[in-house]
């Protein structure tokens, strides 16, 4: 191509009025069609449509244009639609240049004279470049069949099954003893009010069943490198001191634990009890014990009663081993899916609703343990028992608080979490069931039932007689010695201040960013929104990818949602890691780093700022002397220009971001026209 | 400072241990006030070795202009190391050196003296007028005693040495694996008050300042080439695609030379003040510098060419940056 002279086909986007509102679109028209290479200029109502790429398509063929200045949007909206309309027209899509002149243009600037001559000088800048364009190769590499899940709530297994269902290898890998997630703490699930255990139980089991899935319990990942369709894995068995075939679940062990009924059960939210060795709930997949290295006698102290350690004793199947260690396993896989779910608001951040003094003021994760007939109560509602289960009382008055931890910049959650409407509402119902005469009222700002069914279900609670009112507590507190609780807040219906007693409340905590999610942040290199939840690639198109090729998001890891949500994104998420492994092959960006090995002086800094590890330095025996220069691992390289931006002398650019390509731009755009 | 027997003792010993492929120092110059740098590569020629207050020159500098000539068939490359001899200012560029990853700490030996400042060329004329014969120059703690055309004075300080010299903090070498001589006591402080001065006058009397001196320029590149720290592979000024500056010896493309020339120093220039001496012309370059080397140190708190392990400044990124900079 570099023999030919250069034929600049320059096209104009109306984007309606977008841009011509503001724009006097057959001024820059006329600009263009005099700069040098130009040979046509157009301008067309929408660039995109199917007839503006047409025309391109046309002009290519009849005017012979090489090089194509598409002046409309970002390229990041419409870049990918021009190349292709290139590459249909037989061209190398590389010989595109965008100007944006609606975002940088018509969208920022009111004064259309002003404003059309900054148009004109973005379209000269833009054909500047074009001229030095060069055509760039795309190129593919294989992808291994196999996808690695973090996180085995119900979104990694949902996205679990059906990637195996297609036929493909899966490393599901958990952090806890047992699969489930939060899903499995649920007593009733809003609005249909199935029973949450038992949709999620044979899920739970397929998983653990199904050929394809390894299941990584127990498990944490060390370390991914790599790049789409190439990733390397090292991921930390933790040990679980109990020879994981030998045991059978039976359970003895726990029976007979010196501290069986003594450690605040993580799984129960600290309302029920379990032993140093344990499994977290009797459909726990998989049913084999652990021991809680932070808790065992034998394991913190070296010493565990006169005789040792009673679960060694009087296990039948000899499983329990002290001496187990953690064990790291590296795997190949070709995409990643993110599923690492969220954890609830700590209420003790609003320290005026006193959770943290009052035993009967609980969030509602620890209300669904409470109700749940596997908990600790075995489903009866009863409130302040102690250790051994004893005491405690059954509630009369019942108060349900929304929005805690959502909805609230003091405690910098501006976010609606989206679940809290509903799963009060079905808690409210679901006392209503237990305990008929209950007095339940329910403090809302919004009742926000958007989804399906979900008014309805709303609509429902409220007709049994569940009150709701309007109204954002400022104070909860306990009056006198007694558990009667005082909830002091407005009706902002009518503006009346009041006092509410109850003798129980259930706060409707929030969904938060994980604790740990900085770390998934680093291994991953995963971007946040401002919520602090991960960053999907594109809020509406892409909703389950990430910045990084390969890696894909599910569940609330993401954002807040629901678990038909969940579910819908975790099968999306799914689809979307099969495509490069039901392809075999992935493109890797062609606009990646060059490295000048004549000016490089193999200092490394581009090695070092490199976020994509894409770089090494690799020694080049020049003429009987070895000397290091940089290297550019094609499949990894983002074209990001970090290193290009680190380099001290020049010696590594991005393709079509190079110094000489850009600067004939910026040198356009310093010069002032007439 | 040093007795040059201690010095040249123990450049014979590293050089005939083998350990090292060439040693750079200084000896007797050509015109009297300016040492001449030199590289030896023999015990044998250790003799030739001193140090005094007319060691000016950077030593440092020669480290990376090394040309790898192409090795014949069936020999070895010589990768034993380099010894350098060096003042407190010239071991701030090895240790900028090594912070840029010019070469490892493995590959160089560092003989590291003692410094009670270096005679300034253009000082000395106004003094004692051009010196064809050898100088024996010695700075002390008061004053240089110095024997020119056969005739021993001592002067002051401020009437001799190097402008680096009165306000240097580093006479000492920050680096070194072989200190020679005893050390000696820092005498100055830098406020930069001589930038702070300059930075008082009106943009408009700084341009013409400018429009002045860069019109003096002949763009012989002295500058550059003595700068330890322009070491890159292709220079900037000199490439073609893109071609950042043109040839031309005008007041237009001679600032943006200077600009660039300063800007690349930018958080890298360790003030030996090389450019300043070499320049034929007498344009004030160190002028520029200091201005960066100050608003590097007030930005980012930075200090280039003090310690090793250090990042690089502008090639490295901390969330915690000041934005100031940013015109």
């Amino acid at each position: 191509m570099i023999n030919y002279r250069p034929r600049i086909g320059v096209y104009i986007c109306h984007c309606g009025i977008n841009i011509a509102a503001v724009i006097d679109v057959k001024a820059v028209v006329e600009h263009a069609s005099k700069l040098p290479g130009v040979v046509v200029a157009r301008d067309y109502s929408y660039m995109c449509s199917d007839p503006g790429q047409g025309m391109v398509r046309e002009d290519i063929e009849k005017e012979k244009l090489n090089r194509v200045v598409v002046a409309s949007c970002s390229p990041r909206m419409h870049e990918p639609t021009f190349r292709n309309t290139l590459k249909d027209a037989g061209l190398n899509p590389y010989y595109l240049e965008m100007a944006n002149i609606r975002e940088q243009c018509s969208w920022v600037h009111e004064d259309p004279a002003i404003a059309t001559e900054k148009a004109k000088k973005l379209v000269e800048a833009a054909v500047a470049k074009a001229l030095l364009l060069e055509a760039l190769e795309e190129k593919e590499v294989d992808v291994t069949p196999a996808c690695l899940i973090i996180g085995a709530g119900i979104a990694g297994i949902q996205a679990a099954l059906d990637i195996a269902d297609a036929g493909f290898k899966v490393y599901l890998v958990e952090k806890n003893p047992s699969v489930g997630g939060h899903m499995a703490q649920l007593d009733k699930t809003f609005p249909t009010l199935d029973c949450s255990a038992c949709i999620l139980t044979p899920k739970m089991v397929d998983v653990a069943n199904h050929p394809n899935i390894e299941l990584m319990t127990y498990s944490q990942v060390e370390s991914i490198e790599g790049y789409v369709g190439n990733f390397k894995a090292t991921i930390r068995k933790k040990a679980r001191y109990v020879d994981f075939d030998k045991c059978t679940g039976c359970g003895i062990c726990a029976e007979n634990c010196r501290l069986a009924g003594r450690i605040p059960s993580e799984f129960d939210e600290g309302i029920g009890y379990r032993s140093a060795i344990y499994i977290p709930f009797p459909q726990a997949v998989p049913a084999k014990y652990t021991i809680d290295p932070e808790r065992c006698l034998q394991l913190t102290k070296g010493k565990c009663g006169k005789e040792g350690p009673a679960c060694a004793a009087v296990c039948d199947a000899k499983a329990i081993n002290f001496e187990q260690q953690d064990e790291l396993v590296e795997i190949e896989i070709g995409t990643i899916i993110v599923a690492t779910g969220y954890d609830i608001f700590d209420p003790t951040r609003k320290p005026e609703y006193g959770y943290a003094e009052n035993p009967n003021v609980m969030t509602g994760l620890e209300f669904e343990r409470l109700v749940s007939a596997s908990g600790p109560t075995g489903g009866k509602i009863i409130v302040g028992r102690d250790r051994k289960g004893e005491g405690g009382f059954e509630p009369k008055k019942i108060g349900f608080i929304h929005c805690v931890g959502s909805r609230d910049k003091s405690v910098g959650n501006e976010y609606c979490s989206r679940v809290c409407c509903m799963y009060l509402a079905k808690q409210a119902h679901l006392i209503k069931d237990k305990l008929p005469d209950a007095e339940i009222t329910v403090f809302y700002m919004d009742v926000r039932a958007f989804g399906k069914g979900f008014e309805e279900f709303y609509d429902r609670v409220r007709r049994e007689g569940i009150r709701y009112i309007r109204g954002n507590p400022s104070e909860i507190y306990r009056k006198g010695d007694d558990h009667t609780l005082i909830i002091k807040v407005e009706d902002t219906l009518t503006g009346t201040p009041m006092e509410y007693e109850a003798d129980l409340v259930v706060l409707g905590v929030g969904l938060e960013p994980r604790k740990d999610v900085r770390e998934i942040i680093n291994l991953f290199k995963l971007s946040q929104s401002t919520d602090g939840f991960f960053l999907e690639a594109h809020p509406k198109l892409r909703p389950v990818d990430t910045a990084s090729d390969g890696i894909f998001l599910a569940g609330c890891c993401q954002g807040p949602k629901d678990i038909p949500d969940t579910v819908a994104q975790a099968k999306g998420a799914a689809s979307s890691a099969l495509i490069p492994m039901a392809s075999g092959k992935v493109k890797v960006e062609a606009q990646i780093s060059v490295v000048n090995k004549d000016e490089c002086r193999g200092c490394g800094f581009c090695v070092e700022v490199c976020p994509y590890s894409a770089i090494e330095l690799v020694e080049e025996n020049r003429q009987g002397n070895i000397i290091k220069v940089a290297s550019v691992n094609e499949a990894l390289c983002k074209g990001c220009g970090s290193c290009a931006a680190a380099c001290l002398s020049g010696a590594i650019q991005p393709k079509s971001f190079k110094d000489e390509q850009i600067l004939p731009q910026i040198a356009v755009l310093g010069v002032k026209t007439e | 400072m040093v007795d040059e027997n201690v010095l040249r003792d123990k450049a014979k010993e590293i050089l005939s241990s083998g350990e090292v492929r060439r040693l750079i120092g200084w000896k007797r110059g050509t015109y009297g006030y300016e040492a001449a740098p030199c590289v030896i590569t023999d015990a044998s020629q250790a003799d030739d070795l001193i140090f005094d207050a007319t060691c000016v020159q950077n030593p440092a500098s020669f480290i990376t202009l090394e040309e790898k000539l192409p090795v014949p068939r069936g020999q070895q490359p010589d990768t034993r190391k380099i010894a350098v001899m060096v003042k407190g200012c010239d071991s701030r560029a090895v240790v900028q050196h090594l912070v840029e990853k010019a070469y490892i700490r493995d590959d160089v030996v560092i003989l590291g003296i003692p410094c009670r400042g270096v005679i300034d060329r253009r000082k000395a004329e106004k003094i004692f007028g051009e010196a064809p014969q050898p100088v024996l120059a010695v700075a002390e703690k008061d004053g240089v005693v110095i024997r020119v055309n056969g005739e021993e004075k001592k002067v002051s300080r401020e009437e001799i040495l190097a402008d680096k010299c009165l306000r240097c903090r580093y006479p000492n070498p920050v680096i070194s694996d072989y200190p020679l001589g005893d050390e000696v006591e820092k005498w100055a402080d830098d406020d930069f008050s001589d930038v702070s001065e300059f930075e008082k006058e009106s943009p408009e009397e700084k341009w013409a300042f400018w429009e002045e001196e860069f019109s003096k320029c002949i763009r012989c590149y002295a500058c550059r080439n003595v700068c330890p720290m322009c070491y890159c592979v292709e220079c900037i000024v000199t490439k073609l695609k893109p071609q950042w500056t043109r040839r031309s010896t005008d007041l237009s493309e001679n600032t943006v030379y200077h600009i660039q020339r300063a800007w690349h120093l930018a958080g890298r220039c360790i003030e030996c003040m090389e450019c300043q001496r070499v320049c034929p012309m007498d344009i004030p370059i160190m002028t520029l510098n200091r201005k960066l080397t100050k608003d590097v140190k007030e930005l980012f708190d930075y200090e280039p060419g003090v310690d090793a392990e250090a990042q690089p400044l502008l090639a490295s990124y901390n969330p915690q940056d000041p934005e100031e900079y940013i015109m």
